[in-house]
């Protein structure tokens, strides 16, 4: 049902898009790195408990503008086009990993900022790297859905997207950041290991919810 | 014309919300407590000592019998026995008590709790009320301080449960807590909707599934009113970090973005279609919630450090026999208002129809 | 606008009633603590039965503005 040759063609298109315009990810990247050395200058000394918060509060908040652009730039056109060419699992496939990507390089990026600037707090790197991306993937379902879900709206589209995805992300960063306050040693918890066990099923619910729902929205 | 009419006339189950909601509010408020232990004075005392204790209490009828034992219990072999008892009124009574020098355990601080057995009232308990301060630590052996009688009183009147803290405020359970379980049986309802307006298309489902999110949200706010109100006089705070109260300011953020993103469309078509995805989607994102979040942090809510509340021994069979009816009750009252959202929104649409097809 | 007006007037209200209130709050406090604390049911119950009511209200107000619509189109 699914063609992993189209998913990847959709994917390469964007990606070809985006670099052509290069400031806009340019710009998100700076605007990360920016927001991390206003953290560094404002906090001088940081602990472990602050820095996984601001981690995840400077990638949540330049992901938001990232995601919420990969949608705005199709015009209508674009989409009636897909339409004919694409089956809407392959298109939601292929949009999910292209953002899920784009959030871990971010990730990424801000951590290794992070890092240089603020110091190394992480002690155990398998948790660390495993829980965050299962956050990461839930982060990227809810936002990929409600960018869809924005994008139908008439008015601020980036005010309408705050407003509807932060609700509905709680859970997973509420998780993803006890992951991370234990993987620096922050706190000690046996049951981590449960936790990242619902970080997985709430992805995979989620991701099931976006998968039934997503045809629905895409015929509008 | 004519079916309509009594299609809409008020109908019994709009009765019997109207009916079981009385019922509630009457026999909430009119059946008493169980008697009980206001506060002692004093509440500390040292081992080796002689204490008069004055105990002021609730409900009580001290003075229908001639000598009421009160025990000191320490552990759940050792308790002290009140060496006599003078009531003063049915609400107050002192009792002495002669601490022995040595306590069963090597505690500094024992905390014990004051037992009054009473034959007419039954027997009640004041959890940790005396702090005896222990002099000498070290053990003695088992069997001198076994004073603790080897029945309690029962007391089978139809009262509520009292519980420290808490009092009267009991009775909120019928309205604060109920509130909570109508809203989320509204909450389903309005997903069923959803889901049947995507399958189907018709805007009927559509006017129901965001009437009933509407009184949901209504129910949901209310709640939080009355939750902040209740805190105030038990915890003495408005609002905790309190793991049930931030769950449900959640889900109440999640529904007002609903109800904006339905103002913020206005094309009818679009508006029912998305904000019918959004709102199945915004349902199932809640149920991990109700996993994660109790993984946080200790609760102030029932089943969390032994707080007095609901579930387990607290919900007792009386406030059973109102707090489930109650449930039923507002669901109705809250159907009913559903009712009249949803016949306002058929009229509008019809009016809305007629205006596209004239202009 | 009228709406707006109403709502300011409102919160003006509130926020001198909560100034008044701070000198007579220990007061107002003890006496929700009275007896039991039933007074604390009491406020519960009327915040229900108000909202309820205001909830009732604000459709009347719709279906108001429902009515004078069809009335001047025709």
């Amino acid at each position: 049902m699914v063609d992993v040759n189209k998913v990847r063609q959709i994917i390469l298109k964007d990606w070809k898009v985006e670099s052509r315009q290069s400031f806009a990810i340019y710009g998100i990247l700076l605007f990360a790195a920016t927001t991390v050395f206003i953290v560094f200058k404002s906090f001088n000394s940081i602990n472990p408990r602050e820095w996984s918060i601001l981690l995840w509060i400077i990638l949540l908040f330049s992901g938001l503008n990232a995601v919420l652009k990969s949608f705005l730039q199709e015009k209508k056109e674009t989409w009636s086009y897909y339409y004919t060419l694409f089956n809407p699992i392959e298109i939601l496939i292929s949009k999910l990993f292209y953002n899920f990507l784009f959030l871990a390089l971010l990730f990424l990026l801000i951590t290794i900022l992070m890092n240089v600037f603020m110091g190394n707090p992480i002690r155990f790197l398998p948790m660390f790297i495993s829980g965050n991306i299962l956050g990461i993937i839930g982060v990227s379902i809810v936002f990929t859905f409600v960018s869809l879900v924005s994008a139908s709206i008439d008015g601020s589209h980036h005010t309408m997207m705050a407003v509807l995805s932060m609700p509905l992300i709680l859970p997973i960063i509420l998780l993803s950041l006890k992951v991370t306050q234990v993987s620096t040693g922050l706190l000690v918890d046996t049951s981590i290991y449960t936790d990242i066990w619902l970080l997985f099923g709430i992805d995979i619910l989620l991701f099931g919810v976006v998968l039934i729902l997503f045809p629905y929205l895409w015929r509008a | 014309m004519a079916s309509l009419k009594s299609k809409y006339q008020l109908a019994w189950w709009k009765w019997l919300g109207v009916i079981i909601m009385l019922y509630v509010i009457i026999g909430g408020l009119a059946i008493p407590l169980n008697p009980g232990i206001l506060s002692i004075t004093p509440q500390n005392s040292r081992t080796g000592d002689t204490v008069l204790i004055s105990v002021t209490g609730y409900n009580t009828n001290f003075l229908s019998e001639k000598k009421i034992d009160a025990y000191l219990k320490v552990d759940q072999y050792y308790g002290i026995k009140s060496l006599y008892s003078d009531a003063l009124s049915d609400n107050s009574i002192h009792f002495a008590f002669a601490i022995p020098q040595q306590l069963p355990t090597n505690q500094k601080q024992v905390p014990a709790s004051l037992i009054i057995n009473s034959a007419v009232d039954g027997a009640f308990v004041l959890p940790e009320g005396l702090f005896i301060e222990n002099k000498d630590i070290g053990r003695i052996s088992d069997n001198e301080l076994r004073q603790l009688p080897e029945k309690y009183f029962t007391n089978n009147a139809f009262r509520f449960p009292y519980r420290n803290i808490l009092h009267e405020t009991i009775r909120n359970t019928f309205f604060h807590v109920a509130l909570w379980f109508a809203m989320f049986i509204l909450l389903i309802f309005s997903v069923v909707y959803s889901v049947r307006f995507l399958i189907t298309k018709d805007f009927d489902y559509d006017h129901k599934s965001s009437s009933y999110t509407k009184v949901a949200i209504l129910y949901g706010i209310l709640g939080i009113i009355t939750g902040m109100i209740w805190a105030k006089f038990t915890w003495n705070t408005f609002w905790t970090n309190d793991v049930k109260l931030n769950m449900t300011a959640i889900s109440i953020l999640i529904y007002l973005a609903y109800l904006l993103l339905r103002t913020s469309i206005n094309d009818e078509d679009k508006k029912a279609n998305v904000s019918a995805v959004y709102n199945i989607f915004a349902f199932v994102a809640l149920i991990p919630l109700v996993f994660v979040i109790p993984r946080m942090a200790d609760s102030l809510h029932p089943g969390n450090g032994g707080n007095p509340a609901l579930g387990g021994e607290d919900l007792d069979n009386t406030l059973r026999l109102f707090f489930y009816p109650s449930i039923i009750g507002l669901t109705l009252l809250g159907f009913w208002m559903t009712e009249i959202l949803v016949r306002f929104q058929r009229l509008k649409h019809k009016i809305y129809l007629y205006h596209e097809t004239n202009v | 606008m009228k709406q707006m007006y109403k709502i300011c007037i409102a919160f003006i209200l509130i926020f001198t009633l909560n100034i008044q209130s701070l000198q007579a709050q220990t007061n107002t406090m003890d006496f929700l603590r009275s007896t039991g604390k039933i007074y604390t049911v009491i406020v519960v119950i009327v915040v229900l039965f108000i909202g309820i009511v205001v909830f009732l209200k604000s459709i009347d107000n719709k279906l108001t503005k429902l009515e004078n619509l069809i009335k001047n189109e025709q």
